[in-house]
């Protein structure tokens, strides 16, 4: 999520109110605040909330909130005279594509990174990380209009940004920062979109970077704005930005997109309206609002508000991204409210707990476990084939036994465990210097075949660790459960031949015991003997249904 | 207060001796480092010297022995000289390298002088030295003279020996105390009318370690008696979830970040879904289909649904439960793994454990899931509770609840909110959802004061050893 740099002395002057109050009342609005400093604050606000990305936006709701004014604001996007024609090419590409021109800015350094950092905020979350949206901006007074978005191949050049040379949109991809930053939206096409001004030159090549000659500057005073991408996300991001500026005192002219089979005049700053039931706000929050409270909850949360019979008339002005269903309307009459206002009520939905079989068996096998004076242990159900399969001197095979995850972040964790004796021995090799003897054992699951099981591993290790020491672990621990069993030889090549056992109860191999390979125990670095025991508890009891 | 193996020792000696620990040891039955760490605990007590003396002994080396046997080589010399042999070439020939020596401790010892090749005797010599090599022979204790030692005659040991001297005995008979008291004693009652020995029960014993539970497996015992105690029915899953489950029930687009191969374990598997959900869950995302929604818009893939993946969290559990549950009421928890392809450091694990509770029916709203989670976080023990709005992608309103922990201050503790709309509808889920959970891990940080993460799940057995059951 984006953390936003609000600097105190800008944000204090745009809100109209001191820094204290901002400071308590701010996160009750909606963010996270993660450094207060001297100058500036850094505050982490919600992705759904894009259109608080800038101070000027944060500002707005802040003035709404606090009550400095409240009620929706109002934008209105002026005639201009800038056409952009959509060419059937770039329809396959990239298809939409929408403009905004502002006027009468005042650019500073200040303001130049600021809009920059917006635009970044913007094409992080609205934008994908670009592949859904991504924002030009040029200074007007270099960008000859009618304009045309077309798609070119990629012996296409022109000069790039922070570039004096020209280059071919291949070359681009390879050697430009952002064409290789970005060249991962393109990937598989031979196609690429380009916004060609009616000098035939280059402004943008979205989403990957803006020509050289269109940068913005401090001399700068009027701005083209260009947002392309798939669906309405580039109308989202337009609003916000065109919002945004006209607060800063910029004046927004529309431009006409012209597209095969139809026209679209941009940016769209018109109010939404969406009708709410008083009875389902009060339904939703679980108490009752008068209609007065509803209005001047969303007043402070910069809606218009008309109350209607059982209704109210909701007013969404266009920066307002997040707003799919009424009940996010809903949800900002609450914050207006003030979630510290609500009071809290238990509700009386009346049902009686119960608890899940697999966690009764767990409980079970831990008493019996630390009675017998094993340590339980926890361990990470991410591991390896080396640690699971070979160091063990077992076999097991992707998808029967075992599950591989896809990109790995490491090779330490690349499958599920299907067993939880070698990660207990993974544990005694870190553990070497730690007094004898030892007795660990962990209840849990394992994943086998896509499914989780119940099992329980138990090991023992000092000097003098025998066959006979975990054979009368494992007479215990049955006789607990209340189970007959007998022993098979079983061909389990972690054991030591001849001083395994295979635990089998009603004609079904439940589990294995017996001293552990000298050669297993090398590759886990132990050097004192080790003598263990697995159960697959799904075999024995009933674990319960699992979703 | 003597200690048992005080006692032992004191027992097994007689006053005003003197015994070496070996002697001791087989007097008391007990080995010789019992028997050393006994005297010197008596000694401070003042019933026992411990005296260390050093002793010389003097052995013959080789050359010693030969000598002893066939005579000094001036001896030798002198006994030729006497026969009438004195000239040097001849003794030379007849003594060989011993020549040399015999004549130049003659000469030393001014009993000879040679003059024209011809050894002459000055006076009567006596060779005192074989008499001492003779003495040391037979164990004779005697003063050796250093000459002897240059000569490399003899050689010199020196060994210290350790020798325990009883000064005097308790004055309670020592013999009278019971030390152990065993089977027989009990038996013939023979323990009747004797004294106890006293113990230092000052001194520490071994240390022992039990079994016992998890320290974090008690947290989440704790937290499961929470939910039980408030009437939830307690529920598990799957750790590998179809996409479906873990994030298109639950509204979350198919290009949401957190979807992203970035940070989700994917498995390379693909499994049937029922059609009639998915087809209300396509159309959902798509435009809404009736729940009133916009939808995200555009197409939505059933082959991505249907991908399996490590779940990310127990909500593709608890949304499973009230899709095959709908009708209310409800109380579900679930407490399990989940999966985060996240870089292992102090505060981010793969995988780590989580808490969900939810709450269906119809007449609740946002008021009583914040009446829930009051009541579950004092329950938890965080007696101060607040709420400050939050977001995730599949509630509305959503809440951030933070708990007021002494010394940390406000502390946020998890999330929750009412399931949108858009989740519930598709799913036929009938009434609301109130939802919350937490990381058990950023509880156990809180409750047990744990800094690394990464101790609960690589345990230290150390650290386990010394966990207290019982925690303030």
């Amino acid at each position: 999520m984006p953390v936003i740099t609000l600097y105190w002395d800008e944000l204090e002057r745009l809100v109209g109110a001191d820094r204290d109050t901002i400071l308590s009342r701010l996160p009750m609005l909606g963010c996270d605040i993660e450094r207060v400093e001297d100058d500036h604050i850094d505050v982490e606000f919600f992705p759904n909330r894009p259109d608080l990305y800038s101070v000027e936006g944060v500002a707005r709701a802040l003035r709404g909130f606090l009550g400095i004014e409240k009620g929706i604001k109002t934008y209105f996007a002026d005639k201009g005279e800038w056409k952009i024609t959509v060419e059937e090419s770039v329809l396959a590409v990239r298809p939409r594509i929408v403009g905004c021109v502002v006027k009468g800015i005042e650019m500073s350094d200040e303001v130049i990174r600021s809009l920059m950092e917006v635009q970044e905020d913007l094409h992080w979350t609205i934008g994908r990380n670009r592949r859904k949206m991504a924002i030009g901006v040029h200074d007007l007074s270099k960008v000859y209009f009618p304009l045309r978005y077309k798609a070119v191949d990629a012996s296409f050049s022109f000069v790039p940004l922070d570039f004096d040379r020209g280059m071919t949109v291949a070359e681009i991809l390879k050697e430009h920062p952002k064409g290789k930053a970005y060249s991962f939206i393109l990937e598989g096409k031979d196609r690429y979109p380009m916004i060609v001004d009616s000098k035939n030159e280059v402004i943008s090549f979205p989403p990957i970077i803006n020509a050289e000659k269109t940068r913005v500057t401090e001399k700068t005073t009027d701005l083209f704005i260009d947002v392309t991408g798939f669906d309405e996300n580039v109308d989202r991001a337009i609003a916000i930005l065109a919002c945004m500026l006209a607060d800063r005192g910029g004046r927004i002219e529309r431009v006409e997109v012209v597209y095969p089979d139809h026209v679209e005049f941009t940016p769209n700053l018109d109010t939404k309206t969406m009708e709410i039931e008083v009875e389902e706000v009060s339904s939703l929050l679980g108490f009752d609002l008068t209609h007065e409270e509803i209005k001047d909850a969303l007043e402070r949360m910069r809606f218009s508000c008309d109350i209607l019979d059982s209704k109210v008339r909701v007013g969404i002005p266009p920066y307002r991204a997040d707003i799919m269903h009424e009940w996010d309307v809903i949800e900002d009459v609450a914050i207006g409210y003030g979630y510290d206002n609500i009071v809290p009520e238990i509700p009386k939905t009346l049902t009686f707990g119960q608890t899940h079989p697999w966690n009764e068996v767990r409980g079970m096998v831990k008493e019996v476990m630390a009675g017998l004076g094993f340590l339980e242990v926890i361990t990470f159900t991410l591991t390896n084939e080396n640690v699971m399969y070979r160091k063990m001197r077992r076999k097991g095979r992707a998808w029967d036994d075992y599950v591989p995850v896809m990109h790995p972040l490491t090779t330490e964790h690349t499958i599920l465990r299907t067993h939880l004796l070698p990660k207990l021995l993974e544990l005694l090799s870190y553990n070497k210097h730690h007094e004898m003897p030892q007795k660990v054992f962990e209840v849990g699951d394992v994943v086998v075949n896509s499914e989780n099981r119940l099992h329980l591993a138990a090991c023992v290790t000092h000097s003098k660790a025998n066959f006979s020491e975990i054979r009368s672990y494992v007479q215990a621990v049955m006789r607990e459960f209340d189970l007959s069993w007998s022993v098979e030889e079983p061909e389990d090549d972690a054991f030591i031949d001849g001083r395994r056992g295979e635990i089998v109860v009603d004609g079904k191999r439940v589990g294995v015991f017996g001293e552990i390979h000298p050669e297993v125990l090398e590759s886990f670095e132990l050097t004192m003997p080790v003598v263990a025991f697995e159960v697959d508890l799904s075999e024995i009891f009933d674990t319960g249904y699992l979703l | 207060m003597l200690s048992k193996i005080e006692v032992i020792l004191l027992k097994s000696l007689e006053a005003g001796r003197s015994y070496t620990p070996e002697e001791a040891s087989e007097l008391s039955g007990m080995n010789k480092d019992a028997v050393l760490k006994a005297a010197y605990l008596l000694q401070e007590k003042g019933y026992v010297r411990v005296v260390e003396k050093s002793e010389t002994e003097y052995r013959l080396t080789k050359e010693g022995e030969k000598y002893l046997k066939e005579g000094l080589p001036e001896e030798k010399l002198v006994h030729l000289v006497k026969s009438g042999v004195d000239n040097i070439d001849e003794l030379r020939k007849t003594i060989g390298k011993e020549f040399q020596i015999g004549l130049g401790w003659l000469r030393k010892k001014g009993v000879a002088e040679v003059k024209d090749d011809k050894i002459r005797l000055l006076k009567e010599p006596d060779f005192r030295e074989k008499e001492v090599l003779r003495a040391i022979k037979e164990g004779e204790v005697i003063e050796v003279d250093k000459v002897l030692e240059r000569r490399k005659l003899v050689e010199k040991h020196e060994s210290k020996q350790v020798f325990i001297e009883v000064i005097k005995k308790p004055d309670i008979a020592v013999q009278e105390l019971i030390t152990d008291l065993t089977p027989e004693m009990l038996l013939n009652g023979s323990w009747k009318g004797k004294e106890f020995l006293k113990y230092d029960i000052s001194i520490p014993s071994k240390e022992i370690y039990g079994g016992k539970i998890h320290p974090y497996e008690r947290i989440i015992e704790e937290c499961r008696k929470v939910f039980l105690e408030m009437g939830f029915t307690e529920i598990k899953g799957h750790y590998v979830q179809p996409a479906f489950w873990n994030f298109d029930a639950l509204f979350q687009p198919q290009d949401h970040p957190a979807r992203d191969m970035q940070d989700t374990f994917y498995l390379d598997r693909y499994v049937e879904l029922e059609e009639d959900v998915v087809e209300r869950v396509k159309k959902t995302h798509e435009n809404g289909w009736k729940t009133g929604s916009t939808g995200w818009g555009g197409q939505w893939s059933l082959r991505k649904a249907k991908q399996l993946v490590l779940r990310t969290h127990t909500t593709a559990i608890t949304i499973h439960y009230l899709a095959e549950n709908p009708e209310p009421p409800q109380k579900a928890f679930c407490i399990d793994r989940v999966y985060r392809r996240e870089t292992i450091d102090a505060t981010h694990l793969p995988e780590f454990d989580q808490l969900e509770g939810v709450v269906l029916d119809r007449d609740v709203g946002f008021r009583h899931l914040l009446g829930l989670l009051r009541e579950f976080f004092t329950k938890m023990g965080f007696e101060d509770v607040r709420f400050r709005p939050g977001y995730f992608p599949y509630t509305e309103p959503s809440v951030e609840p933070e708990v007021y922990v002494e010394g940390l201050g406000w502390v946020e503790l998890g999330g929750a909110g009412v399931f949108r709309k858009e989740v519930t509808e598709p799913l036929g889920i009938k009434g609301k959802v109130l939802a919350w959970g937490l990381g058990i891990g950023r509880l156990a940080m809180l409750k047990i004061g744990l800094k690394d993460l990464r101790r609960l799940y690589l345990p230290d057995l150390g650290w386990l050893r010394s966990m207290p059951v019982v925690r303030k």
